[in-house]
């Protein structure tokens, strides 16, 4: 019995299909993209590959994430949210705060001792705090987004950032770099002003232990340590942070099934516009 | 020494350009301004020494200089120092008594005063440190749309139907403008639709102070016309606008470094 969760983000499209018992059997992650029309579909198709299964027989489809409602082949549409919070639950039962990293938006999810969400909290209006800060600076400076994390320790000490802005931030790290800082000392800073970003938007829903990061931000490991010295305690990180909400899809359209629920129309397998 | 011989001076230490100003019974004698290059001091001097030169004075035949702006400290000289938002409103209202609101359109930030009938600062509120509450805005959409500053304002004018950005980033909005101009929008109305977003956040700041007239609008960002009508379409009245709009304040500085001497008398 097969089960598919499908995340449109606004950097990653995330499919994951798992099994009756709940063990994923495959995943895939492409990029989403105004020039990626069809991804939702083209990732759906390369995961039942992946797992060796027919698309006919997935028992059940969940779409999540900002893109969901284009996905017209899910049978259902449920959020982020609660996606995450479904797959954090079996994951670390122990978890009540979410700290989701995205490339374009970040959130805070509060979770009480059972898993269920109690409040949440989001920014997507800001590029602080979000991923696209550090993809904005990483081209700045001229290294990837993704060596950042490892860079930021060979710092001994970081370099304060004091803008919020990205904008800003963006000629301030120039301007240190030309007052002789070096990268990886800047990079430190860029996590230290981040993680500050974030743990203040959590902190309005009450910091208690266990905190789980998911999303992009988590396979930073610069960003994890900065967001560990600021709360004080040790983080937990997913083994796939990016797969966190698909896989909560998923487990979502099991949990569904177990309730009698069926998947009613017939699914349209086709590829869909995301911008209109 | 009499009134007629006396000469001050207005150094305004801006985060993008430094301006000095010379002026000599009341009248301007010589202004100039450079970018600054991050280079304030070095930069700083060469402004001043530019300045004093035009106006064929001496460093020391001047009877007063004021420093301002946000590099104010890294001045190459002692000096006194008075707040931008003063030196602001001491330059606009010298220039426009009738003033009761300044708004300075700057790089960084965007500022409203509110000045009494007697033209002292009554007070003042700052936009946050946010691109979309600045000059900056443009600049970043500039870049993506890959025109120069300069060319902002004709194209503006063009608009027929400005874009309204569904975010307030300007990070999410370059991105946006992407995505816009990849459905057809034309350039002309991205750059109209940030001439309102910015001129939206100008008004909340008025609002803030409570609006009355008249309404002087300084700094760089009242160099673009296109900007210009946006604000004063958002605050409902005409703005004026001075004839050098970015030395206002280094005007004021040397105004204000005129009273000081004043009175010590």
């Amino acid at each position: 019995m097969p089960f598919a969760g499908v995340d449109i983000g606004s950097t990653m499209t995330k499919a994951v299909i798992v099994d009756g018992q709940g063990i994923m059997m495959a995943s895939v992650i492409g990029p989403t993209g105004a020039e990626h029309r069809h991804l939702a579909l083209v990732v759906m198709d390369e995961t039942t590959k992946k797992a060796g299964i027919r698309f006919e027989q997935l028992d059940f489809i969940v779409a999540t994430g900002y893109g969901r409602i284009n996905v017209p082949f899910a049978d259902k549409q449920i959020t982020e949210i609660t996606c995450h919070s479904r797959s954090v639950r079996t994951l670390f039962p122990t978890a009540r705060i979410i700290i989701d990293i995205g490339g374009q938006d970040s959130k805070g999810i509060k979770l009480d001792a059972q898993g269920k969400v109690t409040n949440f909290v989001m920014n997507d209006k800001c590029a602080a705090g979000t991923g696209r800060f550090l993809e904005v600076i990483a081209e700045t400076l001229g290294i990837k987004l993704t060596e950042m994390g490892e860079l930021s320790l060979k710092a001994k000490d970081f370099v304060r950032i004091s803008n919020i802005c990205t904008v800003f931030a963006e000629h301030e790290v120039t301007t240190r770099l030309t007052e002789g800082a070096t990268i990886p000392e800047i990079v430190a800073g860029l996590h230290e002003a981040f993680a500050g970003r974030v743990v203040n938007m959590v902190r309005s829903l009450g910091i208690e232990k266990d905190v789980v990061v998911t999303g992009g931000g988590a396979m930073n490991i610069g960003l994890i340590k900065a967001v560990e010295e600021k709360v004080g305690f040790r983080l937990l990180v997913p083994p796939e942070p990016l797969l966190t909400g698909a896989l909560g899809a998923a487990f979502m359209g099991k949990d569904l099934l177990a309730r009698g629920v069926t998947p009613e129309r017939e699914r349209r397998l086709e590829g869909v516009t995301f911008f209109k | 020494m009499s009134d007629d011989q006396e000469y001050y001076a207005g150094l305004d230490i801006g985060s993008a350009f430094i301006k000095a100003v010379l002026i000599h019974q009341k009248k301007i004698v010589a202004y100039e301004m450079f970018s600054s290059g991050g280079r304030y001091k070095e930069i700083a001097r060469r402004v001043l020494d530019q300045v004093l030169t035009k106006g064929h004075v001496s460093l020391d035949k001047l009877s007063g200089i004021v420093v301002t702006g946000i590099g104010a400290e890294s001045a190459p000289f002692q000096a006194r120092q008075f707040s931008d938002i003063s030196c602001q409103a001491a330059g606009c209202r010298s220039l426009f008594p009738s003033a009761r609101i300044v708004i300075d359109i700057g790089g960084q930030f965007t500022r409203a005063i509110k000045l009494t009938a007697q033209g002292r600062v009554a007070n003042f509120l700052m936009s946050e440190k946010c691109a979309t509450g600045s000059g900056r805005f443009l600049q970043v959409i500039a870049r993506i749309l890959r025109i120069k500053i300069e060319d902002i304002a004709p194209l503006s004018l063009k608009s027929q139907k400005p874009v309204e950005f569904s975010t307030n980033c300007a990070v999410f909005a370059e991105s946006e403008t992407i995505s816009r101009i990849a459905e057809g929008a034309h350039m002309e109305d991205i750059l109209a639709g940030v001439h309102r977003a910015l001129a939206a956040k100008v008004a909340v700041l008025v609002k803030g102070l409570k609006m009355e007239k008249d309404v002087v609008l300084t700094g760089g960002g009242s160099e673009d016309v296109g900007l210009v009508s946006a604000v004063s379409e958002a605050l409902g009245v005409d703005v004026l606008i001075p004839e050098q709009p970015r030395l206002t304040a280094a005007l004021g500085a040397a105004i204000l470094a005129k009273e000081e001497k004043a009175k010590t008398r």
